[in-house]
């Protein structure tokens, strides 16, 4: 028996180590990750309405069913991105996400001072390469920083009763999120 | 013979380690859980700060958790004495919540997914819910249709409760906070 223990707890060094490796690597390594899933709704830099989840099919795992969703996988890489939201009477939220499904910001509908929500999206070396004096910034529109070109924004728009589903989903529809020129 | 050893060292290291990632990232949040009664929430998570571990359990699962200025979600697996919530008792959650603009309770199967019902009532939300005159409420979950705010668990054997809450200025920060009230979770007539 003693002959197994130096290679036995040699073993569970090694588990630890591999434990860390792959807890570290395993935002990189899923293939079912948001990203994916969200992917498969369409192309980037347009918003999509997301399925309300049912018990048998959910775009997103653990999606409120009191709230319907829409999705804009974001890339940035060719130029920021310009996002209004009108919003619904209720509670609506709009959340920015990495491209590993981390949430960096979010903002909800107390924070836009019309009934629309519009933002500027681009990454920390666009922002730094605006020129101070234009329009975009003499508007004064928020503008949110994305840690890396690619992402996703995520809406939630809170449906009180299902008789209202309509509307809420109808306001979800004219959100935007496209590349600024 | 030194195969063998090295075989065995190389066996144990990677059942351990990829045993221990994938109970890490199937079974919990992360770290900084704050627990109130049966209910569960990971405040850190929902930000840029989570750490290694929610960030692999937000992966593997696929899910876009909810930023912290969004809301707050709580998780309850199981009642205030320690017991599984079964879908076969009647299980009653009742009492106050804390502070928010809104709120919503659902009731999912171990893997995340709603519970089919011919109802289509998956939860409830701080609108529709019927409330006591004293500003409590009380949900029932039980495998069949009963009178009041009745939540069907289609005879599922457990159960998983999450509680969101939305625009909830809650401080979790500091010990010196206000204990947060959250509803008990009581089961009876269990089969």
């Amino acid at each position: 028996m003693r002959r197994y223990a130096v290679p036995i707890a040699v073993g569970l060094v090694l588990g630890g180590l591999v434990h860390l490796t792959t807890v570290l690597a395993l935002p990189r390594l899923a293939l079912e990750d948001a990203f994916a899933r969200v992917e498969r709704l369409g192309p980037a830099n347009q918003v999509h309405l997301i399925p309300a989840p049912t018990p048998f099919e959910s775009v997103l795992p653990q999606l409120d069913p009191s709230f319907a969703h829409a999705a804009c996988r974001y890339d940035l890489s060719q130029t920021p991105l310009r996002i209004t939201i009108p919003l619904a009477p209720d509670y609506m939220s709009v959340s920015f996400y990495t491209r590993h499904g981390l949430p960096y910001y979010a903002l909800n509908d107390r924070a836009a001072s019309q009934r629309v929500i519009d933002l500027l999206l681009m990454t920390p070396q666009q922002r730094a390469a605006l020129p101070q004096d234009e329009e975009i910034t003499a508007a004064d529109r928020l503008i949110v920083e994305s840690p890396a070109e690619e992402g996703i924004v995520l809406v939630r728009a809170f449906v009180r009763e299902r008789g209202v589903l309509e509307a809420v989903t109808a306001r979800l529809k004219e959100a935007k999120c496209v590349p600024l020129v | 013979m030194r195969v063998i050893v090295i075989l065995i060292a190389l066996l144990v290291g990677s059942a351990t380690g990829l045993g221990l990632t994938w109970l890490a990232s199937a079974r919990s949040n992360g770290f900084g859980a704050v627990q109130v009664g049966a209910w569960t929430a990971w405040p850190r998570s929902g930000t840029s700060d989570a750490d290694p571990y929610a960030r692999a359990v937000f992966a593997r699962s696929g899910q876009l958790p909810i930023e912290r200025a969004d809301g707050l979600v709580f998780e309850a697996t199981a009642t205030d004495n320690g017991s599984a919530i079964d879908g076969r008792c009647e299980t009653r959650i009742a009492g106050r919540l804390p502070p928010a603009r809104l709120w919503t309770l659902t009731a999912y199967d171990t893997r995340g997914r709603l519970i089919d019902n011919s109802a289509e009532r998956y939860g409830f939300n701080s609108t529709e819910i019927v409330w006591n005159h004293d500003g409590t409420f009380e949900i029932t979950a039980a495998p069949r249709a009963r009178s009041g705010n009745w939540l069907p668990t289609g005879d599922r054997d457990r159960i998983v409760l999450l509680l969101r809450l939305y625009d909830a200025p809650l401080g979790l920060a500091s010990r010196s906070d206000q204990p947060l009230e959250m509803p008990s979770i009581t089961q009876v007539n269990c089969p």
